[in-house]
């Protein structure tokens, strides 16, 4: 159960799913367990129970009409919504074990968030049919429906903020205040390909004030809404090799980013199969570790900042003639309080 | 001729990507920036020869040119000024100078003859005309292969002429093999005023490529991820296209079909109910699978879809039968086992599944595999 194949000797996910991790989300703070829901491309979304003791125990599994790209908690944590290349979102009662479909777009859906304001509910979708989709759940039409200039890659969600990254490289930022609305449209501080996105807090106010992009191009943007400084705002190199590969240092994608909920910190996950942990107002990495022998899908943290899950299986990136579907996928759990803290306090 | 051609390009610093107005001060910035031994502040003229100096008068190896771009730090290429720079690079630079992409794609359709013509004007080139100071150049250095110790330059020219008209080798357009062919030439005065266009970045690598990158993939040009430093590789498939949807093209990933679909309109689809009726849930999940065929590709482009019939040929792997059965869920005590009409709405929407019609409405891992059933086909390229 322990170590294993894994050089940091982090805790292994009891029963992984079959195919790689495309989606991993902790449980809200609104339920006292601690539960972890993955989708997978093998269609399915898996729910752990998650005890103090880096135990976890399977719960249930639910399945998807395509390979899942999304996975969201309700903020009750009573439901997981789930969002597949079927071009459809369903909605997964825990309780009932029970699933409806709750969302519906002309492609795969790539993104699926939960959103919380004050006087509403609802769910955002964003696909690759250029669409971004807010739903109540019980009608079929979506209260509204916003055209993007490309196809969703990336995209979060941290009331009243909405970001959506796109294959054009362009960001759109929503407010959700009241209703969604579009802010305004950033271009992006990245040259290549975006991949994954997170939007983070100000230190003292607690309200989203910025995000962080990832690309394929092995960097990371810290990139603030309004930034006081334009020197705010500024970009670092990660996942790539550090000697030279016949000649050639490689550069991998960056996967995905979370952001820590306590400290402000974040992790990125790679194509090279390595996590690292960073201060972006130090500007410093924190810790790095031992890469694994396959690439990084996802991450996240739970909501108290204790336990950060990372996925590890093959995410295409050397094509599909690297493909190994006898290699199993994994995901870790890392306690990662003490790890994430700012060095500086 | 030659005027007109070189105003498309100042002197750049290919370590930088930093531009000058003159070649001369372009190559007292390299020996300054450069080429310059961090031990004895002697000035070198080369990489290659600032390595040797390294090595032979103070034992030390260096890796990287100082000052250089992560991606441009290969000390073992030899370039002087805008000598030797590999002909991509200066492709790209030119690219990015004009702004689009078009420039350097014109010089596909020219004739063979030209294309030798430019070659066999580039190769001696260098080495002729300034032979005192100057090392000659490697040229270009294609992938994986680098150019071997200093002794081999006395038979670089043949070399590299021969080199250079390697089929699939990609000859420089006219404009920049006119730039590199005469270096030692001062620059014109009249260009002397312009000032420094394109200060040094960090990022600089990925301006070189990007600029035609921007739009999604038209017909027939797919835009790539690949980095244009002679020192660096992206790793990821060359198309410009999330990795999702790459994957999603491969047939094993395809959602799965709905057979009764075809009657059912996409624009419409009914009203989403909880379990309350069975029958609506059902409709509304065979909504949106008309056009299987186009499911995944509804949004690609031609040249994508093409690529992707190209990846089809390929074997698929099978898999996963192995973990069947083997991993037993079990729903926690609370969850209301689901009662028979629940059953069927999964039943009628996913009628291939036997999986899903474990006793009481138990969720088995293993056994909802898509087309993992043994007996049942895997997702073969039948919907294609």
């Amino acid at each position: 159960m322990f170590g294993g194949t894994n050089p940091n000797k982090d805790v292994e996910v009891a029963s992984p799913p079959d195919d790689t991790v495309s989606a991993l989300k902790f449980s809200p703070p609104s339920v006292p367990q601690t539960f972890l829901a993955a989708g997978s491309w093998d269609c399915q979304v898996r729910c752990w129970e998650v005890e103090a003791s880096g135990k976890t125990v399977p719960k249930a599994a639910q399945s998807m009409g395509g390979p899942v790209l999304d996975v969201a908690w309700h903020d009750d944590g009573s439901k997981i919504f789930m969002a597949s290349t079927d071009k459809s979102v369903k909605c997964w009662d825990l309780a009932s074990n029970t699933s409806v479909q709750v969302a519906a777009h002309d492609a795969p859906v790539k993104t699926c968030h939960w959103v919380k304001a004050p006087n509403y509910t609802c769910l955002m979708t964003a696909s690759w049919d250029k669409t971004l989709k807010f739903w109540d759940t019980r009608s079929s039409v979506p209260i509204m429906s916003l055209n993007l200039s490309e196809r969703c890659y990336c995209a979060d969600v941290d009331y009243p903020m909405a970001a959506v990254g796109l294959a054009d490289r362009s960001i759109c930022l929503y407010s959700l205040e009241g209703k969604p609305a579009e802010v305004k449209r950033v271009d992006s501080p990245l040259k290549y390909q975006h991949r994954c996105l997170a939007i983070f807090k100000d230190k003292k106010t607690k309200q989203p004030t910025g995000f962080a992009v990832g690309s394929v191009e092995g960097r990371v943007a810290i990139q603030y809404v309004n930034p006081t400084n334009p020197k705010d705002n500024f970009t670092f190199k990660c996942h790539r090799s550090s000697g030279t590969n016949n000649g050639y240092q490689d550069i991998y994608a960056v996967n995905d980013i979370a952001f820590h909920p306590v400290h402000g910190t974040l992790a990125t996950v790679g194509s090279d199969g390595s996590f690292s942990f960073w201060d972006k107002d130090a500007r410093t990495k924190l810790k790095p570790f031992e890469a694994l022998d396959q690439p990084l899908t996802k991450c996240a943290f739970n909501h108290t900042g204790q336990i950060f899950a990372y996925a590890m299986g093959y995410d295409w990136s050397k094509g599909h003639e690297s493909y190994n579907p006898s290699k199993k996928n994994f995901i870790y759990l890392r306690p990662s309080f003490d790890d994430l803290k700012p060095r500086s306090t | 001729m030659g005027r007109k051609k070189k105003k498309a390009s100042k002197p750049w610093c290919w370590y930088c990507n930093r531009e000058f107005d003159d070649e001369k001060i372009l190559i007292q910035h390299q020996k300054a920036k450069h080429f310059k031994c961090h031990i004895c502040h002697k000035k070198l003229y080369t990489g290659p020869g600032l390595s040797i100096h390294c090595m032979q008068v103070h034992k030390e190896a260096i890796d990287k040119v100082p000052n250089s771009l992560p991606n441009r730090s290969n000390i073992e290429i030899e370039i002087y000024g805008m000598e030797g720079i590999p002909p991509e690079d200066i492709k790209e630079h030119e690219r990015q100078k004009t702004g689009g992409g078009k420039v350097s794609d014109s010089d596909d359709d020219e004739p063979a003859a030209k294309k030798k013509a430019t070659a066999a004007l580039l190769g001696p080139g260098p080495s002729t005309l300034t032979p005192g100071i100057l090392p000659t150049p490697m040229g270009p250095v294609p992938p994986g292969m680098y150019p071997g110790p200093m002794g081999m330059n006395h038979m670089m020219p043949h070399f590299m002429q021969q080199r250079m008209m390697m089929p699939g080798m990609r000859p420089l357009f006219p404009a920049a093999s006119v730039a590199v062919s005469t270096p030692s030439k001062p620059t014109f005065p009249a260009y002397s005023n312009a000032t420094i266009s394109a200060p040094p970045t960090t990022s600089t690598s990925s301006e070189l490529r990007e600029n035609g990158d921007v739009k999604p993939p038209a017909a027939n040009t797919c835009p790539l991820v690949t980095a244009t430093g002679a020192g660096s590789k992206i790793i990821h498939p060359p198309e410009d296209v999330s990795l999702e949807e790459i994957k999603a093209r491969n047939a094993k990933f395809r959602p799965k079909p709905k057979p009764d679909a075809p009657s059912t309109p996409v624009s419409a689809p009914p009203m989403i109910a909880p379990s309350t009726s069975q029958a609506e849930p059902a409709k509304s999940a065979s909504a949106p699978i008309v056009k299987l065929n186009f499911q995944v590709a509804a949004h690609m482009s031609a040249a994508v879809a093409a690529a992707r019939q190209q990846a089809m040929r390929r074997p698929m792997p099978m898999g996963m039968m192995g973990m069947l059965g083997q991993v037993r869920v079990p729903v926690p005590v609370s969850m209301p086992v689901p009662v028979l009409p629940v059953m069927q709405q999964f039943n009628l929407m996913r009628p291939i599944q036997p999986g899903m019609l474990l006793p009481g409405g138990m969720m088995q891992m293993g056994a909802m595999f898509p087309g993992g059933v043994p007996g049942l086909p895997m997702m073969q390229p039948r919907y294609r």
